[in-house]
Order: C-alpha cells, then sequence, then structure tokens
C-alpha cells in the first residue's frame, strides 16, 4: 500500500502517552496508531452528519420553545 | 419535540461552546439558561486553552464532578465514539441532570447523546437562538456569524456558514 509521510507536531505527553501504548504491545508501532486514531476520527466525524447538526441548531435556535 | 413553551432549560458545556461563544464575545448568552454546568475535566481543558471563559463576568458557571456510577453502556459509547474525557464527563453529567442540553461542537459527542436520548446543540444554536430571547438583533447574530472564521476557532465549512447566514437573513 502507497504511505504518504507526514511531519506533525504533537503535545509531549500525548506523545508519551502513545508510545507507552505501543510498547505495551497494543498497536505494531507508532505509525499504526496514529493511522488508526485518524481513521476514528474521521469515521465519527462524518462531514454530512455534522452538516446536519449544524442545520438543526439553526432550527432550533431560529423556531425552538425553550 | 413539544409545542408549548418551556423555560430555558439547565446546560452542561463542553469544551468547544465556551471558547468559541468567548471568542466570539458571546459567553454572556449562557446566562439565559437556567443553569450553566462544566464538568471537572472540561474545566480543565477550557483552564489550559482559554482560560478567560472561565471568569466571564457576564455568566456564572458552575464547576461540577460526575457522580453517577459509568454504566458499561456509556462506556461502549466513548470507545465507539472516541471520546475525550471533557465529552465524557459532560454526558454524564447531562445523564445527571436530566432533561438539561449539552452543549457541545463535537460530532462524535453529539452522536453518543443522541444514542442517551441527550438533547444537544452547539455554538451556532446559541448564537441564531439569541435572536429569538431577544439577547442579540439579527444584525448583531449575523456579524458574529460573519466574524467566525477570522475570529474564532470554530471551523466550518464556508459554504455551510454561507448558507446558515443565508437562513438567518431570511428569518422573520
Amino acid at each position: 500500500m502507497n504511505k504518504t509521510v507526514i511531519q506533525a507536531e504533537l503535545p509531549p505527553e500525548l506523545t508519551a502517552r502513545a508510545e507507552t501504548y505501543v510498547k505495551e504491545g497494543w498497536a505494531a508501532d507508532f505509525n499504526e496508531l496514529l493511522a488508526d486514531a485518524l481513521r476514528r476520527f474521521l469515521e465519527s466525524h462524518s462531514a454530512r452528519v455534522t452538516e446536519a447538526f449544524i442545520i438543526e441548531d439553526v432550527q432550533w435556535g431560529l423556531h425552538g420553545n425553550d | 419535540m413539544g409545542t408549548t413553551d418551556q423555560g430555558p432549560p439547565l446546560v452542561v458545556c463542553d469544551a468547544g461552546p465556551l471558547i468559541h461563544l468567548d471568542e466570539l464575545d458571546a459567553l454572556d448568552l449562557l446566562a439565559d439558561f437556567a443553569e450553566v454546568l462544566v464538568p471537572d475535566a472540561v474545566w480543565r481543558e477550557v483552564k489550559q486553552h482559554r482560560p478567560g471563559a472561565l471568569n466571564h463576568p457576564g455568566v456564572t458557571l458552575r464547576r461540577i464532578t460526575p457522580r453517577m456510577a459509568v454504566t458499561p453502556e456509556l462506556e461502549v459509547l466513548a470507545q465507539v465514539f472516541s471520546l475525550h474525557t471533557g465529552e465524557w464527563e459532560a454526558l454524564r453529567v447531562a445523564l445527571e441532570h436530566r432533561p438539561g442540553l449539552l452543549l457541545t461542537d463535537d460530532t462524535a459527542a453529539r452522536l453518543a447523546a443522541g444514542n442517551l436520548r441527550i438533547g444537544t446543540h452547539g455554538t451556532i444554536g446559541i448564537l441564531v437562538r439569541a435572536i429569538r430571547r431577544r439577547q442579540r438583533t439579527k444584525g448583531q447574530i449575523l456579524a458574529v456569524l460573519r466574524s467566525i472564521p477570522t475570529r474564532s476557532t470554530l471551523h466550518l465549512k464556508r459554504s455551510l456558514l454561507e448558507s446558515v447566514i443565508s437562513e438567518v437573513e431570511g428569518s422573520s
């Protein structure tokens, strides 16, 4: 599989926790952990769903009954 | 949703709306709610990124520690939606204070809340609601909405923001 090399700045505490997670054997390596975290974020933050929530917010804002 | 008028609900805040409303000089809009609860983890997050939001003279925030035991359902939801500690605590506090609203700008937290039948809204909803609640004029809120890309860290697709602005402009 083609891979893209990226450079990212991460908070040291977050990096340390991720490294510990890898050392304990919960992920093959740091790259796999990062890819998995990114995949999960994108799965749970679908643009379509986010958009639907914003539209719902506007309707509530304009026409809600509280 | 019912059709009868209800008083302003109690709200539980995640970090996003506190930070974004403060960036937009609109944190005082939260003063319209019956009570504004801020879970411990959210408090710490806001203190780190936008400490001034916790001491705004226009609104009283009540820091709160979740008391309810964590249910297996909640634990699974936190994992499935990859919730951060603050979002997780906010859900727990919202569960303890039904039928309060959870204020969050995080899509995953809103999805998780939906699974728990907790009502949610975000920064945009609070801003637009301010017109209906006569806290701001329509013109003032339109100016705030237009300033979101330059004044806040709330990231919205440009076309969606334009559509929100059009909807508010066209409202009576």
